[in-house]
């Protein structure tokens, strides 16, 4: 017996879900992020498998992982700074607390 | 021959990256649920080197669990007043938990439905170098490359401007 | 032989003429009116004299009408003819009318209205001058009517007083009563025989239904009854003497209350397809004479006396031609025509003398008063029948006829009533012409009123011995009273005059009327009250009118303005309603409109939280959605 894609790819849709409710609950800007940076993780493993399994020659997954963590580190670079700029001027990084634009 | 080496350390991986994202979910004091995210970061470079991807198991250690770790330690840090901040409580969301499972259990009745053609045939894996090869060459993955750095300069610049003295305009 | 035609006419023009001028104009032409009816005297004489001998004539010795007119396919005619009833009355009526209008011009002499009397009287005269020729029915009415407008005219012609003017309203209503039935009568005939034309008429009588010659006499009965004021018809003429003493001379004597005996005789040959409403006729006359001569014997008013008089005597005509006598009736007519209008100008010379009209202020009036005692005493001798007046002639026909017909019952009555009008006649001359003179200046009257007097007198005197040539001339067998009837009512008349000689005239001993008036207790009184007559009729009718207006006018205010205010209060509430409608239900529709928009809207943003996780949850939700319908349909 060994571990098949399935495997593989139930452990990244768990990961995601993980990720997915903590970005949609928490409710630091900070902890978002983080859950945030969890869902990357996932979507890379996610395609790490399927590079392995599908195309292991072409590497094709491993390549798209790359630019994956590419924009996901620019996104907590550029979340990370807002954050600092909010919490400078609204002295709290409570995600509820920006809702300026509440209609 | 059982890969049972394989297996094993499939198995531990696997159970450490979940028991660290859990953690990062349930962790009470922030500071925790950062270094929860280390453990998975780290636990996954591992995932990715079980599955033949050497090269971006080494990336995901540098950029995840060096600089991404860090920065979010940082922002922690700074953002908190008082000592005792970093501690609060675990906002359990039951829309939020609702819908995780929901798109947990679709995802895994999608792929146990099957029908994912697999290849395993395949007993040498490329390389580092070949991976950097195709990266670079021209007819390869070099445009989508250096558009991701492009992104990644912009954004950079972004996060300077914002997090620069006279606050935000 | 077209003159005829200006018998009428002659008045008729006077009153044309006279009618558009100021007061003081007419005053000035008087000698219009009285020309004119002189000359209609003239051509009346003429007309008697062409007509003569006279006799019972197959067709009118002349005949003359005009188609006024076809309606759907039937043409109207009104016309006129001359017959020896209608020659001998035309006579009879400008002879008193001319007496009449000359004697006005004193009695008139010095009233401001002066002109207008004369130019009523002559369309009076006119009027009834026509009526007298009619040869259709259609006209007679109309002339009919005419007399009942110029009565209420010359009734009321003092109208500044509330007498005359009630007097007045009281004759035309009770006549118009009356004329109800004539009306009704036109209708019958009308509907059974097509025409108006009298002779027509009588002709077809005999071919009619029995009920419809009974409803035609009945109807011409009861207008008769109104017209010559019988019983229960009669209440109108003693009031009616509130109007100029020879306007009463000529309207109640001679003209106006004849015209319904003239009318009854005429149309005689119908009633006698009506046994039953001659005979009502008959005893309607009787009770007539009765109550009239009752009643005349209470009166202290001497115009009052005649007046009941008056009515006394017509039922005496009714009573002949209650058994069928034309001719009968009609001698008394004319007889009673020139007495009573003879009583009537004396009456106004005595009241004019003594200054009242009430006897018991009057006295020793012979004595001044010479040419009107005399002549009045033949008027009133010739009221109570004595021979050789001409009353004495007319009322043994009368009696003659009775006994003919077997009705002694009415002839045991007609004998009472002339005792009565012997009575009362006898009573009133003495109370005016002798005792003490109870006024100091009692002068005779001008001679253009004694004039007239005298005339009639003279007439009264002679006329009775032509009653034979009369009754030829009218077309029957002229006779002379029978020596019984000729004794029995002379004994009655003297009875009459006896008793009344006794009370009133005896210089030696002056009865005490009033015990006598105490022993006749509740009888008395009932004459003082004229049987309740006028009483029950104002309690019934007149009181009874007023409460029917009051009624109609309550009506009309709450159930008429009622409606019509109910309409509006309607209208109103469904201005309201529709007010409310519109601002309920259109307004709310629209302002719910609103209200729902504002609803939806204010639900719809609770989606914009401004929370980034919100957000989130509703995308990736949306995401999971779209997976999960996608897995599930896959599956499928």
């Amino acid at each position: 017996m060994s571990v098949g894609l399935n495997t593989y790819l139930v452990l990244a849709a768990a990961l995601f879900a993980m990720g997915l409710y903590g970005a949609v609950s928490k409710k630091g800007a900070v902890q978002v992020l983080m859950s945030l940076e969890l869902m990357a993780v996932a979507v890379s493993l996610n395609l790490i498998a399927f590079s392995r399994y599908v195309t292991p020659i072409e590497m094709t997954g491993q390549f798209f992982t790359v630019f994956v963590m590419v924009v996901s580190a620019a996104e907590i670079g550029l979340g990370l700074a807002l954050v600092l700029a909010i919490f400078k001027s609204a002295r709290s990084s409570e995600v509820d607390s920006l809702n300026e634009l509440k209609g | 021959m059982a890969d049972v080496y394989g297996l094993a350390a499939f198995a531990v991986l696997a159970v450490a990256t979940l028991a660290g994202a859990l953690g990062m979910l349930v962790a009470r004091n922030v500071v925790h649920a950062a270094y929860s995210l280390l453990a998975v970061s780290v636990t996954s470079a591992g995932l990715f080197a079980l599955l033949e991807a050497r090269y971006i198991a080494l990336v995901q250690l540098l950029v995840y669990a060096g600089a991404v770790a860090i920065l979010n330690i940082f922002t922690i840090m700074i953002t908190l007043r008082r000592r005792e901040d970093a501690v609060r409580s675990r906002d359990f969301s039951l829309p939020g938990a609702l819908l995780a499972l929901t798109f947990f259990a679709v995802v895994v009745v999608a792929v146990l439905d099957g029908g994912i053609a697999t290849r395993t045939d395949v007993l040498a894996f490329p390389g580092v170098i070949e991976f950097g090869e195709r990266l670079f060459a021209l007819d390869g993955w070099a445009l989508p490359f250096e558009i991701s750095s492009l992104i990644l300069t912009a954004a950079l610049v972004a996060a300077v401007w914002w997090t620069r003295e006279g606050g935000e305009r | 032989m077209n003159w005829v035609a200006l018998i009428p006419l002659l008045p008729a023009a006077a009153f044309v003429v006279l009618l558009p001028l100021s007061r003081a104009m007419r005053a000035r032409l008087l000698w219009l009116p009285v020309g004119a009816m002189a000359t209609s005297c003239a051509l009346s004489v003429a007309a008697l004299a062409r007509v003569w001998p006279g006799g019972k004539l197959e067709e009118p010795a002349w005949a003359i009408s005009w188609v006024l007119g076809t309606v759907g396919g039937k043409s109207l005619s009104l016309g006129l003819a001359l017959d020896p009833m209608a020659a001998v009355t035309l006579l009879v009526v400008t002879i008193v009318a001319t007496c009449v209008q000359v004697y006005s011009l004193g009695y008139m002499h010095r009233d401001p209205r002066e002109g207008w009397y004369f130019a009523v009287l002559s369309l009076f005269t006119a009027a009834m001058l026509a009526l007298v020729l009619a040869s259709d029915l259609l006209l007679t009415f109309a002339m009919w009517e005419m007399m009942g407008l110029c009565s209420y005219l010359l009734i009321g012609f003092w109208y500044e007083s509330e007498g005359p003017r009630k007097a007045s309203q009281k004759a035309f209503l009770t006549t118009r009563v009356g004329d109800l039935g004539f009306l009704v009568a036109l209708f019958v005939i009308y509907a059974n025989s097509g025409t108006f034309d009298l002779a027509t008429v009588l002709q077809d009588a005999a071919g009619w239904a029995p009920g419809v010659a009974v409803a035609v006499s009945v109807g011409l009965l009861w207008a008769a009854m109104g017209k010559s004021a019988q019983l229960p018809l009669h209440v109108w003429l003693p009031d009616a003497m509130a109007g100029p003493t020879p306007a009463s001379a000529l309207i109640h004597a001679a003209t106006m209350v004849a015209a319904g005996v003239f009318v009854v005789a005429r149309t005689l040959p119908i009633f006698k397809h009506a046994p039953m409403v001659m005979d009502a006729m008959l005893w309607i006359g009787v009770a007539t004479a009765i109550a009239g001569g009752l009643l005349a014997c209470v009166q202290h008013d001497i115009k009052k006396v005649l007046a009941y008089s008056t009515i006394s005597q017509l039922g005496l005509m009714f009573v002949a031609l209650g058994v069928g006598s034309a001719v009968a009736g009609m001698l008394h007519l004319t007889t009673h025509a020139f007495f009573k209008s003879l009583l009537f100008l004396g009456a106004g010379v005595i009241i004019h003398a003594a200054h009242t009209q009430d006897m018991r202020e009057m006295g020793g009036l012979a004595r001044h008063l010479p040419v009107t005692t005399a002549t009045f005493t033949v008027g009133s001798l010739a009221l109570a029948g004595a021979f050789p007046l001409s009353g004495f002639f007319s009322k043994d026909e009368i009696v003659t006829v009775l006994l003919y017909d077997h009705q002694y019952a009415a002839v045991g009555a007609v004998l009472f009533a002339s005792a009565l009008t012997a009575f009362y006649v006898t009573r009133l001359w003495f109370r005016v012409f002798s005792g003490p003179e109870q006024s100091e200046e009692l002068h005779e009257a001008h001679r253009s009123m004694l004039a007239p007097m005298g005339v009639l007198a003279l007439i009264t005197l002679g006329v009775g011995f032509l009653s034979p040539t009369f009754m030829e001339f009218l077309g029957y067998k002229g006779v002379w009273p029978k020596p019984t009837v000729a004794l029995t009512t002379t004994v009655v008349a003297a009875l009459g005059i006896s008793i009344g000689w006794w009370f009133y005239g005896r210089r030696s001993v002056v009865v005490n009327t009033r015990a006598w008036k105490a022993r006749l207790g509740y009888l008395y009184d009932s004459l003082v009250h004229k049987f309740y007559f006028d009483l029950t009729y104002d309690r019934l009718f007149v009181k009874g009118y007023f409460v029917a207006a009051e009624a109609a006018s309550q009506f009309d205010a709450k159930v008429v303005d009622g409606a019509v205010n109910g309409a509006g209060t309607a209208w109103v509430a469904t201005a309201t309603g529709a007010d409310r409608f519109d601002r309920g239900v259109i307004d709310g529709a629209v302002n719910g409109l609103a209200t729902l928009a504002r609803s939806c809207a204010t639900l719809l943003r609770r989606v914009q939280t401004g929370r980034a996780q919100s957000y989130q949850r509703l995308v990736v939700g949306a995401v999971v959605l779209l997976m999960l319908i996608l897995v599930v349909t896959r599956g499928a």
